[in-house]
């Protein structure tokens, strides 16, 4: 009998595999806050990380600065143009701003949905085993950074934060694959429809909001944002554009396919936001 | 070279593997799904030029930091990387330690731990890709892309290790 197969070995590596599948059973657990060892070796690590991560930053960045200079001439044409429309479109916004305050004193309603404090943040790492896609920054509880916050870069949402320790927390992106990964969405329109941004198409890339009512009218192209009725995110948060719209496979409602707006890969700052209308207080309030 | 060389280099090589794919992930890895799997070649050039032990335990501490800090999926890793240590240790003592047969484990390593990951991701319903897509995206560009980096090193990092054991157990003999 070749050694390979002695007694010990085999009840090692049976004994291994068993506390392999009770860990991976544990991990996969929903579980509200990480154990302690797992925060401090996170930390340890991203510290670690945001060391390495300058230099390895200023070398990609280098190359990114080369292509950035040779598109420079077209974008700054285009941007000139942008500007323009930007001064008018911002003194339609502070008007229309002034006049939302002033009609909200008069109902008395001080917050609303869409109010939120925002926590910057730097990306220092990405899960390399690319299986699920999240990202590490810098930011943690000492923050103010809390489970289920969402994440956004100014293009729009990316994502929400899965766990956190004093001063890292892990993003998971939209395009992870997870049931509980429910985000509740409207299509902006003559009237607003609502739906649940749940799970996303890798062929296409697009989010599938679904759980729409049959007869809404929605077009390619419209907007959707979040609604904030999920109960964390605030309201107004944009999601993407309507590609598609197709009926789901019993008929009753329908399933839009949504552009993200955000690009999933090229991410360098993220933006935590922290929703000012605390969950209890609406409780309160019903 | 310094005791704490080896363990240096490669918590750098853990580092670097996410930070590579936070940083080029826009124009490397949006065709292909391209993995860094360069730890696992490390474990494995660990295992057969300094020791089983010293592979296996690598293999252990660095797979539950990548389990820890990156998938939280704790052990998966763990696990793996110190298995293949084990195996390759194993399958060492009857074949040549050369920089070719540590650059073919290595390849077979990394293959080991792609299907294996899969395997995992299938059973906990954490991807829905078919084996084809797996197949064509994401293990034949990364096997293609870690056998060339793996050719090229091949040969600088076995003299190196053996460079940096001979040191070591100069200095303090076991």
């Amino acid at each position: 009998m070749p050694k390979f197969f002695l007694n010990k070995r085999l009840i090692i590596l049976l004994v291994s595999i068993m506390v392999l599948i009770a860990l991976i059973g544990f991990s996969l657990k929903e579980r509200d806050e990480l154990s302690w060892m797992e925060k401090f070796t996170k930390d340890t690590v991203v510290f670690m990380q945001s060391i390495v991560h300058k230099p390895a930053q200023f070398v990609a960045g280098f190359f990114e600065n080369v292509n950035d200079l040779r598109y420079t001439y077209e974008e700054n044409k285009r941007l000139k143009e942008h500007l323009e429309q930007y001064v008018l479109l911002e003194s339609e916004v502070e008007s229309l701003k002034k006049e939302n305050e002033r009609l909200r004193e008069l109902l008395n309603k001080k917050e609303s949905l869409r109010d939120f404090v925002a926590i910057q943040a730097t990306v220092i790492g990405r899960n390399p085993d690319r299986w699920e896609e999240t990202l590490i920054v810098n930011k943690g509880s000492q923050h103010g950074v809390k489970k289920d916050m969402a994440v956004i870069t100014p293009q729009g949402l990316i994502g929400k934060v899965r766990s956190v320790s004093p001063f890292s927390a892990t993003v998971q992106l939209l395009s992870a694959k997870d049931r509980q990964n429910r985000i509740s969405a409207f299509i902006q329109g003559d009237e607003n429809v609502f739906g649940l941004i749940e799970g996303y198409d890798e062929e296409r890339e697009a989010l599938l909001l679904k759980r729409i009512p049959y007869d809404a009218k929605i077009e390619k192209g419209q907007r959707v944002f979040t609604s904030g009725l999920g109960g964390i995110f605030p309201k107004g948060l944009f999601i993407g554009e309507v590609e598609e719209v197709v009926a789901d496979e019993y008929g009753l409602t329908q399933i839009a396919y949504i552009k993200p707006a955000a690009n999933f890969y090229d991410i360098d700052d993220v933006i935590i936001v922290k929703r000012k209308i605390e969950m209890s207080q609406e409780e309160e309030r019903q | 070279m310094s005791r704490l060389f080896l363990p240096f280099l490669v918590t750098v090589m853990f580092l670097l593997e996410s930070i590579i794919v936070q940083l080029l992930s826009q124009p490397l890895f949006d065709v292909y799904l391209l993995v860094p799997r360069m730890l696992i070649v490390f474990i494995t050039f660990i295992t057969i030029f300094i020791g089983q032990t010293e592979g296996m335990t690598y293999g252990f501490v660095f797979g539950l930091l990548y389990d820890v800090v990156y998938t939280e999926l704790l052990g998966a890793y763990a696990f793996a990387f110190s298995l293949i240590a084990y195996l390759i240790a194993k399958a060492m003592n009857v074949l040549h330690k050369n920089a070719w047969t540590a650059s073919f484990f290595a390849i077979v390593a990394i293959t080991c731990v792609e299907w294996y990951a899969y395997a995992i991701q299938l059973v906990i319903g954490g991807t829905t890709m078919s084996v084809r897509t797996f197949f064509q995206a994401r293990f034949l560009p990364t096997l293609f892309i870690h056998t060339i980096v793996i050719l090229i090193i091949a040969y600088p990092l076995k003299q190196m290790l053996l460079k940096w054991h001979e040191k070591r157990s100069e200095s303090s003999p076991v």
